[in-house]
C-alpha cells in the first residue's frame, strides 16, 4: 500500500491510438485479392455468356451486358484496391489496433486483457503466397472480433505466440 | 444423520391434483384454441351438442391423465448418497437425481391456480446444465418450506462461512415488489407497437383459419361498409381510431398483467432473483458481476406517472439462452431504480460530461427517411403510376410524423461520460439511457467518413459482452481523447474481465 498514489491523469499525455503508425498488409496479399476477383468474375462471366447464348431475345443487347460487366469489374477492382491500401494494423504493448474501410476509416482497438483466444487461418491461395490470417476473439461476439489478413506466415506465428503469452500472463 | 420426513418416496399434495389438471387443460387449450373458436362460430346447434359431449370426454381424459401423473410422481432424499431424487412418468419412467451439494437454489412459486388451492411449486436449480433442474409441481406450504430448508440445510453443513447463512435467513423478504397499480401504469404507457403486432397476428391467424374452414360468409365486409355509408367519413375514422386505441390499451394491460403479475425481486447470495407471472411463474437470476448494459427507459407519460422501466443485459455465454440474458423490470419508481443501480454498480452512475451529435446527423436521417422516400413517391406518381397520388394524405402524415420523430430523436441523443461509466441517451418517444461500466468494455471501434475529417466529426461504437452501443457524428477529437482514456483505464489493470 505504500506505493499507492492517486494523482490526476493528464489526459493529453496518454498514448494516442490515432497517432500510431500502422503496418500495411503484405503486398503479396494483393495477389490473393486479385485472384479472388478474377475467379468470381470468371464464374459470373461464364454464367452470363451461357444465358446470352441460349436466350435469343437478348442477343441484340448483349453489348449492354458486356458494358455493365466491365464497369462492374472495374468498380470492384477499384474498391478492393482502396480497401487494401487502407487496411493496417499495429500491436501495441497493451492492445491491438486494426484499421479498415473504404469510404469510412474504421479503427478497432482490442485490449489484450479482453482477448479470449487467438487463431491462425491459412486460406488455400494465401498458403501459396506464404501468408496467414490472425483472428482475435473477445467475449463481445462477432462484432468485436478482428481478423487481420495478409501477414507473413512466420510473423503471424510470432503474433499468435505473443498474444497467447499476454493472455496467459493475465490469467 | 437423522432420518427426516423426506427419506421415503412421497407424492405431491392431494389438492395439487387440481393444479396438474388445470395445467394440462391449459396446455390443451393453448394448442387447440383456434379449432375451438372456429367450431363455436361455425357449428350448428346439433354440432355444439356433440361438441359439448366431446369436451366432457376430453375433460374426463385429462382428469384420468392427471391422476395417473399424480400417482406416479414421487420425490425423496437419499440420505446415504446425499442425493435428491424425483421419479415420474406414466409409461416411460424418468428419474432425476440431483446431488445435494450441487443445489444452488430452491425457489417456491405460485401461479394463480396454486394460489387458489394454496399449494406451492418447488423448483430446484443445480449447478450445471439447464436440464438438471427438478420441479415438483404442487405441494402444501409446510412440505415446501420443510423441503426447502432441508435441501439448503444440507449445503449449509458444508459451507462454513457464516455470512452466507445470515444472508439466506433474509432471502425470502423481497426487497422490491411491483404492485398492481404500477403494472396498470406500465400497461397503459408502453409497448404499443408490440401489442399492435400481437393483435395483427391474432386476427390474421383467425382469418386464415376461418378461410381454410370455408367460413367466408362470417367475414362480412358489408356491415362495415353500411356503417361507413351511414355516417360521415371523419366520424367513422374517429370511431375506428378510438376503438383501436381501446383494444390496444386492453391488450396491453392484460399482457402486462399476465406476464409480470406479482413481480418481486429478492436477494440471495449477492445475486438478485426475480419471479413474476400470473399463469406460468418465471424466475431469473441476476448476478451483478455479469451485468454488461443497464438500460433505463421512460417516455413522456411514464415521466408524468412517475414510473420507468429497466432492462438489464447480462453476458451472453450461450447462444441458446440469449433471451434469458435480458432481464426486464417493468414499472419501478425512481427510488427503486436507485436501489437497483446501487446493487449493480455499487453507486448511482452520474451523467458526467455531455457530448452531442453534430447537426449533420439530423440532416442525414432526414435525407434517408424523408427526402429519398418522397422523391421516389413523386417520381413514381409522376412518371409511372398516377393513381398513387390518391394517397397524398398518407404521404403528408408520414412526413410530418417522421420529421417530428427525428427531431426529438436528435434532441434526446447524447453521450455522457464520468470516471467509471458511459451513459448513452437516445430515442424519440421512449427515451433510453444505456449505462456501461468502463471496465466491461471488450473493444472499441471509431469510424470516420473521409469527408468528415476536416469537420472533425466521427462515430464511436463500444462493444461489450452484452451488445454494442453506438454514438454517431460527435466531436471526433473528444471521442478519441476518451477512447485513449478508457483504453488506459482498462489496460492498466492486470485483471481479466469477468
Amino acid at each position: 500500500m505504500e506505493n499507492f498514489t492517486n494523482e490526476p491523469i493528464d489526459i493529453s499525455a496518454l498514448p494516442r491510438y490515432e497517432a500510431v503508425n500502422l503496418n500495411a498488409l503484405q503486398s503479396k496479399y494483393w495477389n490473393v485479392i486479385l485472384f479472388n476477383i478474377v475467379a468470381t468474375f470468371l464464374i459470373i462471366g461464364v454464367v452470363l455468356a451461357v444465358i446470352i447464348y441460349f436466350v435469343e431475345e437478348i442477343h441484340s443487347i448483349a453489348w449492354l451486358f458486356g458494358l455493365v460487366y466491365i464497369l462492374f469489374l472495374g468498380f470492384t477492382f477499384l474498391l478492393c484496391r482502396i480497401s487494401f491500401k487502407k487496411r493496417g494494423f499495429a500491436f501495441r504493448e497493451h492492445d491491438v489496433i486494426y484499421r479498415s474501410g473504404i469510404l469510412a476509416t474504421n479503427t478497432m482497438i482490442i485490449p489484450y486483457n479482453r482477448v479470449q483466444h487467438v487463431a491462425l487461418h491459412e486460406g488455400f491461395i494465401s498458403r501459396y503466397f506464404d501468408l496467414a490470417k490472425v483472428e482475435i476473439f473477445t467475449a463481445g461476439g462477432d462484432s468485436s472480433d478482428v481478423s487481420i489478413p495478409g501477414i507473413k506466415k512466420e510473423q503471424a506465428e510470432d503474433i499468435k505466440q505473443l498474444l497467447m503469452g499476454k493472455i496467459q500472463k493475465q490469467l | 444423520m437423522i432420518k427426516s420426513e423426506f427419506s421415503t418416496p412421497q407424492r405431491q399434495s392431494k389438492t395439487g391434483l387440481l393444479v396438474l389438471f388445470a395445467n394440462s387443460l391449459f396446455e390443451f387449450m393453448k394448442a387447440m384454441w383456434i379449432v375451438l373458436i372456429i367450431f363455436f362460430l361455425k357449428g350448428k346447434a346439433t354440432d355444439i351438442f356433440w361438441g359439448i359431449g366431446i369436451f366432457v370426454l376430453v375433460l374426463l381424459g385429462f382428469g384420468v391423465y392427471s391422476y395417473l401423473k399424480y400417482r406416479t410422481f414421487t420425490f425423496y432424499i437419499d440420505e446415504e448418497q446425499n442425493e435428491f431424487i424425483v421419479q415420474h412418468g406414466i409409461l416411460n419412467k424418468t428419474k432425476t437425481v440431483v446431488q445435494l451439494h450441487k443445489i444452488q437454489q430452491v425457489n417456491l412459486k405460485q401461479n394463480i391456480i396454486h394460489r387458489i388451492v394454496d399449494v406451492y411449486q418447488v423448483n430446484i436449480d443445480s449447478a450445471g446444465s439447464e436440464e438438471k433442474e427438478a420441479v415438483i409441481n404442487a405441494v402444501s406450504k409446510e412440505v415446501a418450506m420443510a423441503l426447502k430448508s432441508k435441501l439448503l440445510d444440507n449445503e449449509r453443513v458444508e459451507v462454513i462461512d457464516n455470512s452466507v447463512e445470515v444472508e439466506r435467513e433474509i432471502e425470502d423478504k423481497p426487497f422490491l415488489k411491483i404492485d398492481l397499480i404500477s403494472l396498470l401504469k406500465v400497461g397503459i404507457t408502453s409497448n404499443y407497437a408490440k401489442s399492435i403486432g400481437l393483435l395483427l397476428t391474432f386476427f390474421f391467424t383467425i382469418y386464415e383459419n376461418l378461410n381454410h374452414a370455408g367460413a367466408d360468409e362470417l367475414i362480412d365486409g358489408s356491415k362495415v361498409e353500411d356503417f361507413i355509408a351511414n355516417y360521415t367519413a371523419v366520424y367513422s375514422v374517429l370511431v375506428a381510431i378510438l376503438l383501436l386505441f381501446t383494444v390496444i390499451f386492453i391488450v396491453n394491460i392484460v399482457r402486462t398483467l399476465v406476464k409480470y403479475y406479482g413481480f418481486k425481486i429478492a436477494k440471495q447470495k449477492g445475486s438478485l432473483i426475480m419471479s413474476y407471472g400470473l399463469i406460468a411463474t418465471q424466475s431469473t437470476i441476476l448476478k451483478p458481476e455479469k451485468v454488461q448494459i443497464v438500460k433505463i427507459t421512460r417516455n413522456f407519460f411514464q415521466k408524468k406517472l412517475k414510473i420507468l422501466e429497466i432492462s438489464i443485459k447480462q453476458t451472453i455465454s450461450d447462444e441458446t439462452k440469449k433471451d434469458k440474458a435480458i432481464i426486464e423490470i417493468p414499472g419501478c419508481n425512481e427510488i427503486e431504480r436507485d436501489e437497483i443501480l446501487q446493487l449493480i454498480f455499487n453507486e448511482i452512475p452520474e451523467k458526467g460530461e455531455k457530448l452531442k451529435p453534430n447537426f449533420r446527423k439530423l440532416l442525414f436521417s432526414i435525407f434517408i427517411l424523408i427526402v429519398l422516400p418522397l422523391t421516389a413517391y413523386l417520381t413514381i406518381g409522376n412518371w409511372f403510376v398516377n393513381s398513387i397520388f390518391e394517397y397524398k394524405s398518407i404521404a403528408v402524415f408520414y412526413t410530418v410524423f417522421i420529421f417530428i420523430g427525428l427531431l426529438f430523436g436528435f434532441k434526446n441523443n447524447s453521450l455522457h461520460i464520468n470516471d467509471k461509466h458511459v451513459i448513452m441517451q437516445s430515442g424519440a418517444w421512449d427515451i433510453d439511457n444505456e449505462i456501461i461500466k468502463i471496465e466491461k468494455i471488450q473493444a472499441i471501434t471509431t469510424s470516420q467518413l473521409f469527408w468528415h475529417k476536416s469537420l472533425n466529426i466521427g462515430s464511436l461504437t463500444i462493444h461489450t459482452a452484452g451488445g454494442n452501443v453506438n454514438f454517431q457524428l460527435g466531436n471526433f477529437k473528444k471521442i478519441n481523447q476518451y477512447v485513449n482514456l478508457w483504453l488506459y483505464q482498462i489496460e492498466k489493470k492486470d485483471s481479466n474481465w469477468n
